[in-house]
């Protein structure tokens, strides 16, 4: 067991951490890579930045937007991500872990701080699920993924709190440990692969769609060529 | 999630297709609006055709995989959605609509995609599912409400955009639309209303003699001028609709002494190919700019029209040189600039009944035309009220999209698209409802109509033409006139 804990937490650990990043890394480029053939295809080059940058911080910090429309939904979900990004990447346990391998230090969530964070993500993300669950729209819309992923983002979240707040025996502690860190190196490995990736596409959005709108100039001769419309009437 | 959901009655009226059953089973399409006789046969692979032709000498390709990227499924956009708000129908959730068009894609252009879908054998495109996306994509106004809503950044009016584009590409689009293009394109008249050169002549010459009666003033509209500071194009059916918003251009125009045109050659601003093909609206954009080159003018001055200026201000630039080409303005910007330059005089507090004004999704979404006209308005009006929301985040007409053109859709668009708008107009106690575009225009006098609001639909100019001082504009003037 001891072994085990030892392998998912050393060698698995760096493994599915580089996929994850690799991946990322990859739809980025992907994005990055298309946008710039489409900006020279375009035939005006002229591009509202301040736009495209205005509506992206509006929706990274969408305090605008909050109450205008669906207000709980919008509150449950901005803490909910608040939860996700602060909890594993600055929880006191975690920043030590990366201290002792790497020698990398950052500033830690304070324990009753990071405690109440990981209660109520965890609160947050049932509510989000049985949200979707009851609202027709929601509901109706939903993917497999989008009732799996609350769910699955709960199960590490869940096994932490009891390992680091409960006196457990440790047998059963090395038994939720084990869960606790398989179950976040699975969602390392599905993140760049399934609709997580927005973690990192969603600031490139406003970007894109600005973009999107500039169309390549003269299309529509080469289409009629393709399609075989050539002086084919209206 | 609230709605606003239409009564059971009032579903009936607007879902009762104008459309025979012969007609349904021989397109094998069970729409509401109606299209030409088309090739049946075959449909999925001629729209996996046409889509992979779009895809490759365009720019949606990268959007398309941003999107099946990043889309989360919220829902958010179902409560910006004027339809989905009226309908209640799921199937009219702005992410639904898209997702038809998305998984389109997916299955068939996406490595990951095709594989699974040949390894299950599932998800190819079907009749059924065009049929689908023939009803659905044209239930939407193309308002763009819901890409502001989005929290992913999706921009579902330009999967709508495109989905229509490869639907005309197998046949399938309003006949309203595609016989009005074809007329401006190919036809004899060179326009969508099919006015033919004499016509305009005369209906000009008698607007000029009723100005006259109106202001003892020569009021003309100059034809064919070149090298005007101004090449004037209006959606050409305010020709045979709006004479009032001519007038009142003509008369700014008068009074600011501004040197402009229009030219009897080509005189209609109408682009149907912003709601329907990207091929289309190329073609006619074309003919526009090579218009305002023969007559050497120097800039596109659009009328009272949201999606003709919309798409002149864009799509000008992209298929006629970018930064070099002549520049592109609407006549609310032109007006303004008079009056702020002080070359044009409003008389203040003209109008004494209440006015409302109507933001053109066209020209207000992306914030290119929102406090100009209130300027204006506020300048001659003495009890102006806005709706909420306005600006950026108006509410539709109900009739966006081209779906106003749509004769056989009435009943839908003034129960389901324009719902939420009528509510809007009722709130205000407006007398007048200042809406500068031809489609609003068209739309809104429906909608009160059908909804019965107590309430006139006017374009802007049509009040300015009643505000306008000559005397102390009078840059136009000639000295007898003043004098006079």
């Amino acid at each position: 067991m001891e072994a085990l804990l030892e392998f998912t937490r050393g060698p698995l650990f760096r493994l599915t951490f580089i996929i994850m990043i690799l991946g990322l890394i990859r739809i980025v480029a992907l994005d990055i890579w298309g946008a710039v053939a489409a900006y020279r295809r375009a035939g005006d080059k002229k591009l509202d930045w301040g736009a495209a940058i205005g509506h992206t911080l509006q929706w990274l910090f969408p305090a605008r937007r909050v109450f205008t429309k669906r207000p709980v939904y919008s509150v449950f979900s901005i803490l909910f991500h608040v939860g996700l990004i602060l909890v594993p990447i600055f929880l006191l346990a975690h920043v030590q872990l990366w201290e002792s391998s790497l020698g990398l230090s950052w500033w830690a969530l304070p324990g009753t701080w990071a405690d109440y964070l990981t209660l109520a993500t965890i609160g947050l993300a049932l509510a989000l699920f049985l949200g979707r669950l009851v609202d027709r729209g929601a509901r109706f819309l939903s993917r497999k993924q989008d009732f799996i992923w609350p769910l699955l983002l709960m199960v590490p979240f869940v096994t932490g709190y009891l390992c680091a707040n409960t006196g457990l025996n440790p047998a059963t502690y090395q038994v939720l440990m084990l869960a606790h860190i398989l179950s976040a190196e699975l969602i390392f490995i599905l993140i760049p692969f399934t609709k997580i990736a927005h973690c990192v596409l969603m600031p490139l959005s406003q970007f894109i769609i600005a973009l999107a709108w500039k169309f390549p100039a003269r299309v529509d001769d080469p289409i009629c060529t393709t399609l075989n419309k050539k002086g084919a009437p209206v | 999630m609230r709605t606003n959901i239409i009564t059971a009655e009032e579903r009936e009226k607007a879902f009762a297709s104008a459309k025979k059953p012969q007609v349904i089973e021989s397109q094998r399409l069970d729409v509401r609006y109606h299209v030409e006789d088309y090739e049946v046969k075959d449909r999925p692979r001629r729209f996996l055709e046409a889509f992979a032709a779009i895809l490759k000498h365009t720019n949606y390709r990268f959007a398309l995989e941003h999107f099946i990227r990043i889309s989360t499924k919220c829902s958010r956009c179902a409560v910006q959605c004027p339809v989905y708000q009226a309908t209640g129908d799921r199937r009219d959730i702005p992410c639904y609509r898209s997702e038809l068009l998305l998984s389109v894609y997916r299955r068939h252009f996406t490595v990951a995609g095709s594989l699974r879908g040949r390894l299950f054998g599932t998800g190819h495109l079907t009749d059924e599912k065009i049929e689908e996306i023939a009803d659905s994509f044209w239930n939407c106004t193309a308002c763009r409400r819901c890409t502001l809503e989005c929290p992913s950044g999706i921009d579902h009016a330009l999967i709508t955009h495109l989905g229509r584009f490869i639907l005309s590409e197998i046949g399938i689009a309003p006949r309203a639309l595609v016989v009005s293009t074809r007329e401006q394109l190919e036809g004899k008249t060179g326009n969508t209303s099919a006015i033919p050169v004499p016509a305009l002549v005369d209906t000009l010459e008698f607007l000029t003699d009723d100005m006259k009666e109106d202001t003892g003033l020569d009021i003309d509209f100059p034809l064919d001028v070149e090298g005007a500071e101004y090449l004037f194009t209006p959606a050409v059916s305010d020709f045979l609709m709006e004479a009032e918003t001519l007038m009142g251009i003509a008369a700014v125009f008068k009074a600011t002494g501004g040197s402009w045109t229009i030219s009897t050659n080509y005189f209609d601003a109408i682009n149907y190919g912003l709601f329907y093909s990207d091929r289309m609206m190329e073609r006619i954009i074309r003919k526009l700019y090579g218009e305002a080159e023969r007559l050497n003018a120097t800039n596109i001055l659009i009328g009272e029209c949201g999606h003709a200026s919309r798409s002149a201000k864009y799509y000008v630039p992209v298929h006629c040189g970018g930064d070099k080409a002549k520049p592109v303005l609407n006549i609310m910007e032109y007006t303004l600039k008079m009056m702020e330059t002080g070359k044009l005089k409003l008389k203040p507090d003209t109008i004494t009944e209440r006015v409302t004004y109507h933001d053109p999704c066209n020209i207000a979404r992306q914030g290119w035309i929102i406090e100009q006209p209130r300027k204006l308005i506020r300048a001659f009006c003495k009890d102006f009220v806005e709706m909420t929301p306005r600006g950026s985040e108006n509410i539709c007409c109900g009739g966006g999209g081209g779906t106003v053109s749509i004769d056989e859709i009435r009943s839908y668009r003034t129960t389901v698209g324009g719902k939420a708008k009528a509510d809007q107009i009722r709130a205000t106690g407006a007398k007048y409802l200042i809406a500068p575009c031809a489609n609003c225009k068209k739309q809104l006098r429906e909608l009160v109509e059908d909804q019965e609001i107590d309430c006139e639909v006017v374009g802007l100019h049509d009040l300015i033409y009643k505000a306008i001082d000559f005397e102390g504009s009078h840059a136009g003037l000639s000295a007898a006139e003043k004098k006079g």
